[in-house]
């Protein structure tokens, strides 16, 4: 089984005076599950995006299936064997699978659509990949995995032998990852083949059988995926370094307490949760999808209302019933999916991280002081190293790292004591993921609080002296850091009891 | 990203000032058309004195479609309020009292509209359609579907509000207009709050996760809408000394709406300027009076402003394409 489907040979690519590709080689053999990684930036998308014929290349040559293409600022034809699927799902919610796959190509006699032949075909390909879904299922009914899977029918349908996704998993719960792969390799069986763009290691030593790490708009390393070739290995090549999860943490002097919960309870979305916050102290709560940790989080900070149970700031009863209580007390909440909950898209950098302490910046009483509100900006912009050129550019002209960046500035300058982390390092590369860790246990030793909601076992194991582990909207398990395992962690998170080596506390 | 900046990028800087363009080409070709009648004193100060209650009202609806919202009972407000003040002057004789019974209807219809849309999430479209049709009855069942005359000593004070002229050339309306414009252009510019009702409407979870309250700006916007059509009415009453329930201020949110968005204001929201919205109510401007000037026949007017309407927007929306 080492026949190629697709050959890249010299791959070249600039987009003005900047060269992005500087000769690159990649090699996907027939059913075979290829990853392709690499920070942000380095020109994996790039490389797929001229594979699929969405932009020209300015040379190497591409042969897809024997069939070469020499590229001279030219493209390569867009073929039907090759299927891109984008990070974002291009799905309409409010039509049935059959229509979603036949979209823009329907079977139609004159002008009557043929539906039951579309349903019937449809059906075909869902029972090829062993997926018990109807036909006339709404998409909108479908969850986040059955829609990739879909995504892959859609694929499928054109006769794609070659599937590319681009980060197919970040938006998927572990079980639905499961049902993902469990697809991919029963079709890889039958001889399709996978490019697999993904941040996350510990999925390419499940589920690839070859890997590319791309660094810098060169290929660093290649081959297949054995023992050898573990998550750290990948991570060193990535990022030019090693890592463990006590690299970056920084031991710290707890301090006195700061949050306390006590029976907190939204009806039907969490029940009974007591956790607790000191000074310094960074705790994470985790768990998979729909274990209520961001409905806790949300109820803290007065952004989720009303609530049954008691919240103690400072030892002392509050109520948090608008977001503005919750900021008076000190507590700052950086939140999850940036590009809908974070940035601010029509405003510029600036405004976008002043824009929690802009009422305060007054001058003369009424006015906006923009001299003050600068100082704040270039003092963040030094202080956590965000990258950019001018801070009147818009916001979004800055890569993922540094709008996080730019967001995370925005909570903390507001001055808060303890701040919370809703999915710190979603759609952040490996890079500025490490300046983001860097910075919050730095922050931390300097005695602000952190409470660190997130569904990557890592990044809590990374980051926290105390992790909950919560499941169905009860807290499963308290787990230190001396203890805390991903094993633990996963046993908790989908419902199991957790056995300690001393069962006494 | 790495965009290269050589010299003056000209597409660049027609796309961020379309407005400016758009009041430009129409002024060039006034001037060509009719040059000699059109640059005439006279016939400036006509422009913008007749545009200048469209041009207060347009100001406030700018905020408005910022935030996201609209406001479709611009019109209706004014023929409400006009009722209320020239009441109000006609049965006390006093011109103070008549401004402050306007004031206090106007904050109050204003808060109104801005609390059900902002409080409750009726869509702004929803709740200015019914308090259309709402003030309007309202005026009409009041004045029984006529008008109302100011009259005595206070009439006489009220009516000198408009027809008095800065420096006997200037008249008072433009006056208002402009000094309107720069402060309503200060506060959205300058000012905490100015800026949250951008914040508000180009990313209202974001603005509310980082402690905006939107539910404050999202009411306000229509409150301080209210007050500038407070101050339309003034101008507008104070200028003919009366006020009409049924025919005062009809179809002027279309107006407005259309100086807006002649002036680079996003009905999507979040994106919008108060110059943009001074040129944008200028052009509409010119284009009444060069109608007039090359006695177009007047049913036809509206068909060429329309049609320019749609050109501004289309000239917009491609040229932010190109640009992005």
């Amino acid at each position: 089984m080492s026949e190629k489907v697709i050959q890249m040979t010299g791959m070249r690519k600039s987009f003005g005076m900047n060269e992005v590709l500087h000769g690159v080689d990649f090699t996907l053999e027939k059913g075979s599950i290829h990853a392709l990684l690499g920070e942000n930036g380095t020109g994996k998308s790039t490389l797929m995006n001229i594979l699929a014929g969405v932009i020209p290349g300015n040379a190497g040559t591409v042969e897809i299936h024997e069939k070469q293409y020499s590229l001279d600022h030219s493209s390569v034809p867009v073929s039907k064997e090759i299927g891109f699927i984008h990070q974002e799902l291009a799905l309409v919610n409010d039509l049935n699978i059959f229509e979603n796959l036949y979209l823009g190509r329907e079977l139609k006699n004159g002008v009557r659509l043929r539906k039951k032949e579309m349903a019937e075909k449809t059906q075909e390909i869902l029972a090829s990949m062993d997926v018990t879904l109807s036909p006339y299922t709404m998409v909108r009914d479908l969850n986040a995995s059955y829609k990739q899977v879909i995504e892959i029918a859609r694929a499928l349908l054109q006769e794609a032998e070659v599937i590319i996704m681009d980060e197919p998993t970040t938006a998927l719960t572990n079980v639905e990852i499961e049902r993902v792969f469990k697809l991919m390799r029963t079709l890889k069986k039958k001889g399709v083949s996978f490019i697999f763009i993904s941040h996350k290691l510990n999925e390419v030593t499940e589920i690839c059988d070859a890997y590319t790490i791309m660094r810098d708009g060169i290929v660093v390393s290649t081959g297949k995926v054995s023992e050898k070739v573990t998550e750290d290995f990948m991570a060193r090549q990535m990022v030019g370094k090693t890592l463990n999860y006590d690299d970056l943490y920084l031991k710290r002097e707890l301090k006195e307490e700061i949050l306390r919960t006590e029976h907190l309870e939204r009806s039907r979305e969490f029940r009974d949760v007591n956790i607790h916050v000191r000074r310094g102290e960074i705790v994470g709560i985790t768990g998979l999808l729909g274990d209520g940790r961001y409905e806790v989080a949300n109820t803290i900070f007065g952004n989720h209302t009303p609530y049954d149970g008691k919240i103690y700031i400072h030892g002392q009863e509050v109520q948090m019933n608008r977001i503005q209580d919750a900021l008076k007390r000190h507590i700052s909440y950086l939140p999850r999916d940036r590009k809908e909950n974070g940035i601010v898209k029509d405003m510029n950098i600036e405004e976008n991280l002043t824009l929690s302490v802009m009422k305060d910046l007054k001058k003369a009483g009424i006015f906006l002081d923009h001299a003050k509100s600068r100082e704040i900006v270039e003092e963040y912009v030094r202080k956590i190293n965000i990258k950019l050129e001018k801070i009147e550019d818009n916001i979004t002209s800055l890569s993922g790292g540094n709008q996080q960046k730019v967001i995370l500035a925005r909570t903390l300058s507001s001055n808060p004591e303890l701040i919370i982390l809703d999915n710190p390092t979603q759609g952040v590369d490996v890079g500025a993921k490490l300046e983001i860790y860097k910075l919050i246990q730095t922050l931390a030793a300097e005695g602000m609080s952190f409470l660190v909601l997130s569904g990557e076992a890592q990044e809590v194991l990374f980051l926290c002296d105390r992790i909950y582990v919560m499941f169905h909207g009860d807290v499963k398990a308290e787990l230190d850091r001396k203890e805390a395992s991903e094993e633990m962690i996963m046993i908790a998170a989908t419902g199991g009891e957790v056995k300690r080596k001393e069962e006494s506390l | 990203m790495n965009r290269e900046k050589k010299g003056l990028d000209l597409k660049k800087i027609v796309s961020d000032h379309s407005a400016l363009v758009s009041f430009l080409v129409l002024f060039l070709v006034a001037v060509a058309v009719k040059g000699t009648t059109f640059l005439q004193f006279n016939n400036i100060v006509n422009i913008l004195r007749n545009n200048s209650i469209i041009g207060i009202i347009a100001l406030g609806m700018t905020l408005i479609i910022i935030t996201g919202g609209i406001d479709l009972s611009v019109g209706s407000q004014l023929a409400f309020l006009g009722v209320v003040v020239i009441n109000v002057l006609v049965s006390t004789q006093n011109v103070f009292a008549a401004l402050l019974a306007g004031i206090g209807a106007a904050l109050a219809v204003g808060f109104l509209t801005g609390f059900i849309t902002a409080k409750f999430r009726v869509p702004a479209f929803i709740t200015t359609l019914g308090t259309m049709s709402i003030y309007r009855s309202i005026g009409q069942f009041w004045m029984n579907g006529g008008g109302i005359t100011s009259n005595g000593d206070a009439g006489t004070a009220y009516i000198a509000i408009s027809n008095t002229s800065l420096f006997g050339v200037i008249p008072m309306p433009i006056i208002v207009w402009m000094v309107c414009a720069i402060v309503i252009f200060l506060f959205a510019e300058h000012t905490a709050a100015g800026r949250h009702i951008y914040a508000v409407g180009s990313g209202e979870k974001a603005a509310k996760l980082a402690g905006v309250n939107v539910i404050r700006i999202k009411t306000m916007v229509y409150v301080i809408g209210s007050a500038l059509i407070l101050i339309a009415t003034v101008v507008e009453t104070s200028r003919l000394g009366s006020v009409n329930s049924a025919s005062s201020g009809v179809s002027y949110e279309m107006d407005a709406i259309a100086a807006a968005v002649i002036g680079g204001t996003s009905m999507a929201g979040g994106k919008g300027t108060i110059v943009g919205t001074v040129l944008g109510t200028l052009t509409l401007g010119i284009i009444d009076n060069l109608m007039n000037l090359l006695g177009v026949n007047p049913f036809l007017v509206n068909a060429v402003k329309g049609t320019i309407i749609i050109v501004a927007v289309l000239l917009q929306t491609f040229l932010n394409r190109k640009s992005d």
